[in-house]
């Protein structure tokens, strides 16, 4: 047995009786579908086949009241148990309302501007401080560091005398062969 | 309690927001066909489309703060729905169609195809268009059958379905006629 089980609407009217079978046409597009359905046979019965049709297709399934009593506890169950697992700290990192993170730009922005004002010229401070609060230990390095730092400064020293030396010799050979002659002799 | 069950839903949201559980689970019970049900006609199965839609009600519940009252609470969640539902036919790739009773595919379709508008004898068709229609559902691209399925099972306005997938309502029109449209073209000759 072969049956038509949708007719054929007029081409141009088709979207217009999907939305006007859904009531999802405004007054204007309801008129002239109503006015075209009372001369037009197909797009009638095109709306007669979407009438019986579409709620077949959505037709819910039918469940006991079993299974959504049993739905009902389980989701409940569910939440309950991710209440509990949730760590206290994970409200601090939740999504907050758009208008505070303004808010809290404006509060950072003049607390900055506070601290540069009221606070300005009291670096100094943190920059110098008095010897006595620096620990004994920290002063004997700070000794011993000069001691090597002095020894460095001897070194240092004794090279540039050797350079000299040398600089010395490059520059007046004969002179030093003379006295090489003298000490010879 | 019992004067909380009249509340509207954005009034049980706000009250979750600061935490009254009890008002969740109040919108749990309002929820749960259409949650189930949705996730039902997108996975064909009823462990999964229970899980799904449990689901949806735990990340809902875990981001309650997050609703800021601009849509309305039904069209937010049956946005967090469709989307579980989405990603989890992305994942599978494929939709099993099943009856529910478990008894067959076919006595399952039968039954639930059989009304008082078909004759005894038009079962067998009413049947077989069932099948046609499951399987051009199943074929059809994501965002044609969530407009059908939000319009033609769950009945939301075009204007809500536009929200639940962020788009224009000319879209979802435009999704919804597609989806008619390739129904008709499977149901339109069959033996």
């Amino acid at each position: 047995m072969e049956r038509a089980v949708l007719q054929n609407a007029c081409k141009n009217f088709e979207e217009d009786l999907v939305l006007y079978y859904y009531g999802e046409c405004d007054a204007t597009e309801q008129r002239r579908v109503s006015e075209h359905l009372t001369q037009c046979g197909s797009c009638r019965g095109f709306l007669d086949d979407l009438r019986r049709w579409l709620p077949q297709i959505a037709q819910a399934e039918p469940m006991t009241p079993a299974f959504w009593d049993n739905y009902y506890r389980e989701t409940v169950s569910k939440i309950e148990r991710r209440e509990e697992r949730e760590p206290w700290w994970r409200s601090w990192f939740a999504p907050r309302p758009m208008w505070m993170v303004p808010a809290f730009g404006t509060v950072g922005v003049m607390l900055l501007v506070v601290g540069l004002l009221f606070g300005k010229g009291n670096l100094t401070y943190f920059m110098q401080r008095p010897a006595a609060n620096i620990p004994q230990e920290v002063l004997a390095d700070e000794d011993q560091l000069q001691f090597f730092e002095s020894m460095d400064l001897l070194e240092s020293l004794n090279r540039l005398e050797k350079q000299d030396d040398s600089n010395g010799e490059k520059t007046n050979p004969q002179s030093s062969r003379a006295l090489g002659r003298q000490e010879t002799v | 309690m019992a004067d909380r069950q009249e509340l509207r839903d954005e009034e049980l949201a706000s009250l979750c927001q600061q935490g009254e559980r009890q008002c969740f689970e109040i919108l749990v019970r309002r929820y749960m066909e259409k949650a189930f049900h949705i996730a039902f006609n997108f996975t064909r199965d009823v462990e999964t489309a229970k899980d799904l839609s449990q689901d949806a009600f735990l990340r809902a519940f875990a981001n309650i703060k997050q609703f800021d009252g601009r849509s309305t609470f039904y069209t937010w969640f049956y946005r967090i729905v469709v989307n579980l539902c989405l990603d989890h036919a992305r994942r599978h790739n494929r939709v099993a169609w099943e009856s529910l009773d478990g008894a067959g595919e076919e006595a399952g379709e039968q039954k639930q195809w059989a009304d008082s508008r078909f004759l005894p004898e038009e079962e067998a068709i009413a049947g077989e268009a069932k099948r046609r229609a499951d399987r051009t559902l199943e074929s059809m691209p994501n965002k044609q059958r969530t407009a059908f399925l939000l319009r033609n099972h769950q009945g939301l306005s075009i204007a809500d379905i536009a929200k639940v997938m962020k788009t224009t309502e000319g879209t979802v029109r435009v999704y919804l006629h597609r989806a008619v449209a390739a129904l008709r073209q499977s149901l339109m000759e069959f033996v």
